[in-house]
């Protein structure tokens, strides 16, 4: 190649790697221009995901009976009824329980303990005490991999985009439940593996920031499903905490599906145990 | 003075209970409709997630039954006035409880009362 053409082949990679990193510079907020979360929050209320259809109102994750009503097609609200009569008889086990993997997204938006909502010009984590977990939401322009690069996974793939002082940003490549391995919450709700939920979050005063989650399902759900959840500041100076799940865990899962309780010495107190 | 602080250090404590075990697990073991009430003394308290553990250790009828009672994640508790020693081995105690459906040693704390200075922790009401 004449030495001419070298310096133009330069000059044009060059000019291009230039217009691309003006390109997602463009789509990076400046750091004057993000909002304040910090500190540490605490969600309201229970942890029912859905507490706008909860029955009976105010009823408990967990309880024998409650339930929630998502836009479920025929298939999936059979399996959400297989769920609550399991609940009823205590044999669906929060998979979260073995202290083994992550509650996954949703769920990572609707648990107890507190959160740590970490702002950055190329990132926002989501950081809940419990679990722990942590939903990565990049916001530094970048694309989802290609599909060949992507695997399903409990907290999926999060990008996101600030609209002015809202943080938008859609979650894919979720796993999903299989036998349960991935719930909602202690309802029994679940999710099939081709979920897609998009959030809004937003402070919408000095000590609330609310997150509008959109679940859309083409698997189990005949309609988008809108779920509102908010997150109250604590005091100034609270501490978040170490959550070493595993350190002490006295509740292990039974053949039967039955949660266990451990006594001092390691064995089960339960009388049914072994059933 | 000393008095008010007692009073805010059990509305804070009481407050705690609360939020007792929806951190980790399903609690259908409990049987939330029955409160059962013992006396005895604290063995240990276990301080560590997920849930703290409070060994009570009855005497009923000459002999001695160790129980285990289950509270919320220590994290959760410490933000709310526990520590890890609110509970010191030796302590003589009345603690009541959520037993467990089947009749075992066990169950979802409730509330405690201190023998030697009625300090009240959880809920007692």
């Amino acid at each position: 190649m004449h030495r001419a053409c070298r310096v133009l082949l330069v000059v044009i990679v060059a000019s291009a790697a230039s217009g691309l990193a003006l390109r997602v510079q463009a789509q990076v907020a400046a750091p004057s221009s993000l909002p304040d979360w910090s500190g540490v929050w605490a969600m309201e209320g229970p942890t029912v995901f859905d507490r706008g259809t909860v029955q009976p109102p105010n009823g408990r994750a967990g309880d024998a009976g409650v339930r929630e009503s998502p836009p479920y097609n025929d298939e999936w609200e059979a399996k959400y009824r297989k769920n609550i009569d399991l609940i009823r008889q205590g044999r669906l086990p929060d998979p979260i329980t073995t202290c083994g993997t992550p509650h996954g997204f949703p769920r990572a938006m609707n648990l107890p303990d507190v959160y740590e909502f970490a702002v950055t010009r190329e990132a926002v984590w989501i950081l809940a005490e419990n679990g722990p977990n942590i939903v990565r939401v990049y916001t530094d322009g970048r694309k989802y991999p290609a599909a060949e690069d992507l695997w399903p996974t409990y907290t999926g793939a999060s990008l996101g985009r600030w609209e002015g002082d809202t943080l938008v940003f859609t979650t894919i490549s979720l796993k999903g439940s299989k036998d349960n391995d991935v719930i909602v919450d202690r309802t029994g709700l679940v999710l099939s593996d081709a979920s897609r939920v998009t959030t809004r979050m937003r402070k919408i005063d000095d000590t609330t920031i609310e997150a509008r989650i959109v679940v859309e399902d083409p698997k189990a759900l005949k309609a988008p499903w809108p779920v509102t959840k908010r997150y109250r500041k604590q005091p100034a100076g609270t501490w978040a905490w170490d959550y070493a799940c595993a350190e002490n865990n006295r509740n292990p899962i039974g053949s039967s599906g039955k949660t266990l309780t451990l006594g001092p010495d390691g064995k089960p107190l339960d009388k049914d145990a072994g059933k | 003075m000393k008095r008010i602080t007692s009073f805010l250090f059990a509305t804070v404590l009481a407050v705690a209970a609360g939020s007792q075990v929806a951190a980790h697990h399903s609690a259908a073991m409990f049987d939330d409709s029955k409160v059962l009430e013992l006396k005895g003394t604290i063995k240990e308290l276990q301080w560590a997630n997920p849930h703290i553990w409070i060994q009570v250790v009855v005497e009923q009828d000459g002999k001695k039954t160790e129980w285990s009672l289950e509270g919320g994640s220590p994290n959760t508790l410490s933000r709310s006035g526990w520590r890890a020693t609110t509970f010191k081995p030796g302590d003589v105690v009345t603690v009541r409880f959520n037993p467990m459906k089947d009749g075992s040693a066990a169950g979802q704390f409730i509330g405690a009362k201190f023998d030697a200075d009625g300090k009240i922790v959880g809920r007692w009401r």
